[in-house]
């Protein structure tokens, strides 16, 4: 489970408890200007996520890391699909972050309202 | 980084409008953009960076391409609106998303300019929902083949 939240100029992902093991990671932090936008989507799961690293992937389990698919490079840490949000950067290391979320639709809300000019 | 196009964009945007004109917002998957529309999840991601963003190109476009040149049409005389995505989107999306509301706005101004009384638009507005009731509903692969209709 990742914590998203929007601090200052910022959007900061922060992954908690175990997921930090899994991931590699245990914060990233993106200038909102650099943020397209945010989509609940709990069909990406189901999609080819190419190679992972370094990260964990344990098919139907957790999807955690890095991974690199179609010249894009892509940061995931998700377990249930249900509470997958995608969001899509510009300018910035990760193509996009997959990351499960509490309550996808107020972080979809939250990253629209701060990211609308 | 360049980005991979392997396909047309509007196309993609008039189809996303068709389905979005049919179902509300938060009705549409991503895995319905996907299959009906045919366009990789990643390239949508990558064009037009979320959900809402792909929904605002196809609400831009249908009002650019359907409602605008046709706004004259309206002041006739039993003319019946058939712009599903712009009430829809009056409806569903104006009230959560200030860029939607922004633009039903301005198009209801300019439709009273066309119309020449704001009474004739409500008018419209008010067919327009008295008739959904008796609209014959295609299925969804009609609805996706199926050519704009004649009417405005």
């Amino acid at each position: 489970m990742a914590v998203v939240s929007v601090q200052g100029q910022d959007l900061v992902v922060e992954m908690e408890g175990l997921d930090k093991l899994w991931a590699l990671k245990s914060r990233l932090t993106i200038p909102l200007a650099n943020v397209r936008g945010a989509t609940v989507d709990p069909g990406i799961l189901g999609e080819p996520k190419g190679v992972r690293a370094p990260g964990t992937h344990l098919p139907k389990v957790i999807t955690a890391g890095t991974f690199h698919h179609e010249g894009e490079k892509v940061f995931w840490a998700v377990r249930d699909a249900q509470k997958a949000v995608v969001v899509e950067l510009a300018d910035e290391t990760y193509t996009r972050l997959v990351v499960e979320v509490d309550d996808p639709r107020a972080v979809v809300a939250m990253v629209e309202k701060a990211t609308r000019r | 980084m360049g980005r991979r196009r392997s396909f047309d964009e509007d196309e993609v945007v008039e189809a996303a409008a068709k389905l979005f004109a049919r179902r509300t917002y938060d009705g549409v998957s991503i895995d319905d953009l996907v299959k009906w529309v045919g366009v990789h999840r990643n390239s949508l991601y990558g064009v037009f960076g979320s959900k809402r963003g792909l929904y605002l190109a196809a609400l831009r476009r249908h009002v650019d391409r359907e409602v605008r040149p046709r706004l004259a049409l309206a002041a006739r005389p039993d003319a019946v609106l058939t712009w599903d995505l712009l009430l829809l989107a009056a409806v569903d999306r104006a009230p959560e998303d200030s860029e939607v509301a922004g633009l039903v706005s301005s198009v209801f101004a300019e439709l009273d300019a066309a119309t020449g009384d704001p009474g004739v638009t409500e008018a419209l507005l008010g067919r327009w929902l008295r008739g959904r009731p008796s609209v014959d509903v295609p299925t969804e692969d009609d609805a996706l083949e199926t050519a704009p209709g004649e009417e405005i």
